[in-house]
């Protein structure tokens, strides 16, 4: 009888090839193409296929990692053409039947080398949209006197898009960021809509100046591949697809939401013992 | 091409022009926006010499092609007009997540509307079709 | 003007170009509705003058938006709003002028 254990995860079970891009802008004239074969087992993931390489075999391979478990967001890489965490990726996974995985560095973003990309001008636009909580009561918060309380409707708002992890994904998938630099990205109006709709933030005018702009929400058009590619379905197009009902109910002087917009469904059906 | 050109290229690594047209490994919103960009742009290509001499038409069979684009554009921008100015269909974001939960936007309510959009499309280059292939060749042109 | 009035007035064009090239496209293929609209000069006039704002206002955002998103920088986005605008208001105004001569009423 076939028992697994976790012995058998470790076991390797077959050689795969890595396809991986090899640039460096500094000294390289085109990016190469350079292949490495590792034996790999079923708990492999590509990460630590990655860090064996630059162990093992090559060690001037650079790519950016931190935590290994799909909580920090800097291990984004295109694994056959598409976005993905490669800490949470398996080797055997995205070979999928056949021997050989393609490892790119995400798409828009410069490369600095390898499979790292420049994230500069993202986390830019992720501070043009002020991702913090304004308030106008200066009075109440030199003196507090207490909480801000939420309801539960209030929280299930903006719940889903807190889980942003600033990875790129989205960013990268996106087919208006491969041609315009100057647009916002997904994952600033997703954050966007997150802080407009909290019912504790004070500043949803001075965000809609800047997301009303030429280059800002109106720039989607519900392609719907960064919800797609997202490692934390935070589900960015949903919120842009929110945001702009938000500002078209703003300029007829509608109230943002109704409150029976705001209760999930699911959140009726949990059973009480 | 010159050297810096071509170093700026590759060291940028934008995808360019070729991103919007990119549909393989994503799901069917891409692809329709993508044919949602390439019907507009050539119902303005037709619109310029529709302008220019009233009442020119490419032939009967080009016609009925001319159909199939305007009839997709359409049905798709009602679509479109739904989910992003009313956000119908785009759902509510969730509270609870399960473990490899499927985006709310891309699934759900919002493939019956995409369903209901195609079976739109059909209908309309249908009725296209049939006036432009049957009843006006019968008025005589 | 905001973005959102821009995008507003594209959707509501839209729904426009729906009905107006309805009415357009019956008036001259179907047999039996075309005369009753073509028979009122006024009718299929002010129709036709619906339609070819509405059409000239969505086609050339449309345009518009795929320029700016080609063109991504600063002053080439407002030097492409104004020449689109430019374009438009010269097209409707010879197009109005060539509807009124083939109607006779000029």
């Amino acid at each position: 009888m076939m028992e697994q254990s976790s012995i058998d995860l470790w076991k390797p079970v077959k050689v795969v090839k890595l396809k991986i891009y090899r640039y460096n802008p500094k000294k390289d004239f085109s990016p190469k193409w350079k292949e490495y074969e590792i034996e790999v087992s079923r708990g492999t993931t590509i990460l630590d296929a990655l860090i064996r390489i630059k162990e093992e075999v090559d060690p001037s391979l650079s790519f950016r990692y931190s935590c290994g478990q799909a909580l920090c967001g800097s291990c984004a890489m295109m694994v056959n053409g598409r976005q993905m965490l490669v800490c949470r990726t398996r080797v055997l996974e995205a070979a999928h039947n056949r021997d050989f995985v393609e490892l790119r560095p995400l798409d828009n973003f410069p490369v600095i080398r390898d499979l790292a990309g420049d994230f500069t001008s993202f986390f830019e636009k992720h501070r043009a949209i002020k991702p913090w909580i304004i308030r106008r009561d200066f009075e109440e918060l030199d003196n507090p006197t207490g909480e801000y309380k939420q309801t539960i409707e209030e929280y299930a708002r903006y719940y889903q898009f807190t889980d942003c992890l600033k990875c790129g994904a989205c960013y990268s998938a996106c087919p208006t960021v491969a041609t315009d630099h100057e647009y916002l990205g997904p994952q600033a109006l997703a954050q966007a809509y997150r802080y407009m709709v909290d019912s504790r933030d004070d500043g949803l005018d001075e965000r809609i100046a800047i997301l009303d702009s030429d280059h800002g929400c109106w720039r989607c058009h519900f392609a719907a591949s960064c919800s797609d590619v997202c490692p934390k379905y935070v589900d960015p197009a949903q919120g842009i697809q929110l945001l702009k009902k938000l500002i078209v109910r703003r300029k007829f002087g509608l109230k943002p939401h109704r409150p029976s917009d705001a209760l999930p469904s699911k959140i009726g059906e949990v059973k009480r013992r | 091409m010159g050297e810096r050109e071509y170093l700026e290229y590759y060291a940028l690594n934008r995808r360019g022009v070729s991103g919007w047209f990119r549909m393989r490994g994503y799901t069917i919103e891409r692809k329709l926006y993508a044919l949602h960009r390439i019907t507009g742009i050539l119902i303005v290509l037709f619109m310029l010499p529709h302008f220019y001499s009233t009442g020119w038409h490419p032939g009967i069979w080009w016609d009925a092609l001319l159909g199939i684009i305007v009839t997709f554009h359409v049905a798709n921008g009602v679509r479109l007009t739904l989910l992003e100015l009313l956000g119908a269909g785009i759902g509510k974001p969730l509270l609870v997540k399960k473990p490899f939960q499927r985006p709310v936007s891309i699934e759900g309510r919002q493939r019956y509307l995409l369903a209901l959009t195609v079976l739109l499309f059909i209908v309309l280059a249908v009725i296209w079709s049939y006036y432009a292939v049957i009843v006006k060749p019968l008025m005589g042109g | 003007m905001r973005e959102s009035t821009k995008m507003l007035l594209h959707y509501i064009a839209g729904v426009l170009i729906v009905v107006t090239g309805l009415i357009h496209l019956l008036a001259n293929n179907d047999p039996g509705i075309g005369k009753l609209i073509t028979g009122n000069v006024y009718l299929y006039l002010t129709n036709m003058a619906i339609f070819l704002a509405a059409l000239l206002y969505h086609a050339l955002n449309g345009v518009r938006v795929i320029l700016i998103e080609l063109v991504p920088d600063m002053c080439w986005t407002k030097l492409i709003g104004w020449a689109i605008l430019l374009i438009g208001i010269a097209t409707y105004i010879v197009g109005i002028q060539v509807l009124l001569m083939a109607l006779g009423l000029v």
